[in-house]
């Protein structure tokens, strides 16, 4: 997909968004609506670097995942799954008990908690946050919440330049490209790109080493932290009795992000409340295992409050965000499971539609199964009507799943939603309700399977690939079927009928 | 905690505007008792006890991860870090160790090596560490089961030291050493957040990335070296 940013910046243009850096990789992450599945994929799959790229990427860590966990949890890892469901569970079957708890004791530690019903009010409220603070520079650590409410072209618009600053992060935004993984962000790029990227954009000498690369970033990242007033983070639990905000990142920008500046600001969906710190302790046991085989991720920073008055270093001021955009939607008890996530991962690189696709055929933030989820539950069905198509029902990814959820289930749902709300093509609902009337009564059936019997036989006939033989086993071969069929025959033969039937062959077993 | 509480009102909702429509989902009203929440069975969760030989299992385990381990005798502190800091070439550094008796002479016999040791106190934030060439630091404590330091911030810990030097030596007494993160939690048990230091960070290797291309870097944003003394018998 490396001819994608180039596109994408001129999209950026052409809708006359206002541009930023961060901008232009926007229609990736937002296309026009409703979103239509087929360009995208068709070129992806297309693309033999992205599939190499991808497929190998993400195979490697559903293997890692397979070993790390069974390793370190054994015999027990059906029960810690079974616990880290039951408490997100609990939690969000008493989310206002929690959010409640987590607000009184992360305001008495001194944290000022502002409350977003969608996007704009939590721009709204960090813009103000920035301006009061007379924020110039903002660094800003990885946060999918912000993706979510396009934040950053709106701090560039007014003056705060804000630089990402998690490697894969920082390079798309150089390279005006977008995440397309949830966790490993740029699992699409190779480092040819990136190489150019920086020697555009940062002057650096063209060079491919990654670890180059590496210290190129490093050290332009360095003078951004000393000099930024505002830092933003994401947050990947809140502990309700203590009021804490905990980020788990491995390359140690969350920690700079969330101690340099004087301000730090956590963008935080309701969902990542958790009661106690020995429930944080499961989660965090599953999800650095699950998400990238680590133990733990390199740097679990747990935050309560501002720097108090004793300590030297930290915010003076932090500010946390919770955002609902469309959360409680899901809450509704049909649904609520899905708001379990705790975004690992582990089922986008389990999936074999995303390891063929890429993250972004999803269109949307959020990619893979879990994408192809909610991400129609966040943005309406009818703008993302091939997301829950997206999917073989393998169950690879409810299997991968930390927190069980149980994902081809609410597939189905979706799809039967889609059905009811009409949203499925008309076509479509023909040759569905058609097959379905065929295989409801048995003379149709019969009549259908013998149809198909003759045409295929007929067609082998005319290919010259038709065995004779055994009337029960002799079949013949077809690699050019006419239609729509041919996209099957295109991969692979399709085997005949043989000239006689099961059916056929029970009644000659069973005469008396 | 500066002028926070003098900013007017937050250009969101209120908090029971905002709580509204979470009770709708979910059928409650305000005030409803809660049930109790999972029992967290320290038979399941705990994947590493004190009946194991938890030095050497914390040793292992943060080698695994790619810290570089040794193990001495207290007596041996003050030649071990100053020969380390020696092999890394590190002129500039600065240490936040009190809670070693220690602290004093090894600041004296490092200066006396010609090493700069810095007092990190002198400036807010992190300015004097940027130019650093290592920060030495004890720990709050450390789990055996995932090799995992806990650096958390007080009067006498900044953030920074286990941060922004590319090399953190990182002291660990043995009675430091905790065998499960479970255990760490139970000493937390009760404590008001206020009263918790205002960042706890659990360091579980060098500061890593496998962004570009999968290929495994280590010093990205944080020391691309950490080195763990651990100091047996105390
Ligand atoms: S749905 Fe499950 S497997 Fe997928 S990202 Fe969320 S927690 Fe991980």
């Amino acid at each position: 997909m490396s001819s994608t940013p180039s596109e994408s910046t001129t999209s950026g243009h052409d809708t006359g968004k206002p541009v930023g850096l961060s901008v232009n990789g926007h229609d990736l992450l937002f296309p026009p609506l409703p979103y239509d599945i087929h360009a995208r994929a068709d070129k992806a799959t297309a693309d033999k670097q992205l599939l190499d790229f991808v497929h190998v990427a993400t195979y490697r860590k559903d293997v890692t995942r397979r070993q790390v966990t069974s390793a370190a949890f054994g015999e027990k890892h059906g029960d810690f799954r079974e616990l880290g469901a039951a408490i997100k569970q609990h939690t969000l079957d008493h989310l206002d008990h929690y959010i409640e708890k987590f607000v009184d004791n992360a305001t008495a530690a001194g944290v000022r908690v502002h409350f977003a019903q969608d996007a704009a009010q939590a721009n709204a409220i960090c813009l103000d946050i920035a301006r009061r603070a007379g924020a110039k520079l903002c660094v800003k650590s990885k946060s999918m919440v912000t993706e979510e409410t396009q934040l950053l072209p709106q701090l560039e618009a007014i003056g705060v330049e804000t630089v990402e600053t998690d490697l894969g992060e920082f390079i798309l935004q150089l390279d005006h490209d977008a995440p397309s993984h949830i966790v490993t962000p740029m699992i699409h790029k190779n480092r040819q790109s990136v190489a150019r990227a920086f020697e555009r954009e940062l002057g650096a000498p063209y060079t491919e080493d990654p670890q180059e690369l590496t210290q190129i970033a490093r050290a332009h990242l360095r003078e951004k932290y000393r000099k930024a007033d505002l830092g933003i983070s994401g947050g990947n639990f809140l502990v309700a009795e203590t009021g804490s905000v905990v980020i788990c990142t491995n390359e140690g920008n969350g920690r700079f992000c969330t101690s340099a500046p004087r301000v730090h600001v956590a963008f935080v969906g309701i969902e990542k409340l958790v009661p106690t710190f020995e429930h944080l302790g499961v989660m965090l046991k599953l999800l650095a295992r699950t998400s990238t085989g680590q133990p733990l991720t390199v740097y679990t920073h747990v935050m309560t409050g501002p720097r108090r008055a004793h300590e030297h270093g930290g915010p003076d001021e932090m500010h946390v965000i919770l955002l609902d955009n469309g959360r409680t939607e899901i809450l509704k008890p049909e649904t609520r499971e899905m708001l379990r996530c705790i975004r690992c991962g582990a089922c986008l690189n389990a999936c074999p539609v995303y390891r063929k696709v890429g993250g972004h055929s999803y269109g949307a933030v959020y990619s893979g199964p879990i994408g192809a989820l909610i991400t129609p539950m966040f943005r309406g069905l009818a703008n993302y009507p091939d997301l829950p198509n997206a999917s073989s029902l393998c169950g690879a990814c409810y299997e991968a799943c930390p927190v069980k959820i149980n994902i081809p289930k609410y597939l189905i749902q979706l799809r039967a939603e889609m059905v009811s709300k009409r949203i499925t093509k008309w076509s479509d609902r023909l040759v569905y309700r058609m097959w379905a009337r065929s295989l409801g009564r048995s003379w149709t059936y019969r009549l259908g399977g013998w149809a198909q019997k003759l045409f295929f036989r007929w067609q082998a006939r005319v290919a010259g690939t038709l065995e004779l033989g055994d009337p029960y086993r002799s079949r013949g071969w077809l690699n050019d079927l006419p239609g729509p069929a041919g996209g099957w025959t295109s991969q692979r033969d399709m085997p005949t009928p043989p000239a006689k039937s099961f059916r056929q062959w029970w009644d000659e077993q069973n005469r008396p | 905690m500066s002028n926070i509480s003098d900013t007017p009102a937050s250009l969101g909702v209120d908090r029971q505007t905002f709580l509204k429509p979470v009770r709708q989902a979910l059928g409650r009203i305000s005030g409803q008792a809660v049930p109790a929440p999972p029992a967290v069975d320290p038979q399941l969760v705990r994947l590493a006890s004190a009946s194991e030989d938890v030095v050497s299992l914390f040793a292992q385990r943060a080698g695994e991860v790619g810290m570089t381990v040794c193990r001495i005798k207290s007596d041996e502190l003050i030649r071990t870090v100053s020969e380390l800091l020696e092999k890394v070439g590190a002129k500039r550094v600065a240490a936040s160790v009190g809670s070693l008796p220690q602290a004093v002479s090894l600041n004296d016999s490092l200066r006396r090596k010609g090493v700069e040791v810095v007092d990190w106190r002198a400036t807010p934030g992190f300015a004097e560490q940027y130019g650093l060439d290592a920060g030495i630091t004890d720990v709050h404590a450390a789990l055996a089961e995932t090799g995992t330091l806990i650096c958390s911030s007080d009067a006498g810990h900044s953030r920074g030291l286990s941060l922004v030097p590319p090399v953190h030596v990182a002291i660990v007494r043995q009675s430091d050493i905790l065998p499960d993160m479970v255990d760490y939690w139970a000493r937390l048990r009760g404590i008001p957040g206020r009263e918790l230091p205002s960042s706890q960070a659990f360091i579980t290797g060098p500061s890593k990335t496998a962004d570009i291309e999968g290929i495994l870097i280590t010093g990205v944003h944080g020391p691309g070296q950490v080195f763990i003394v651990v100091v047996e018998g105390v």
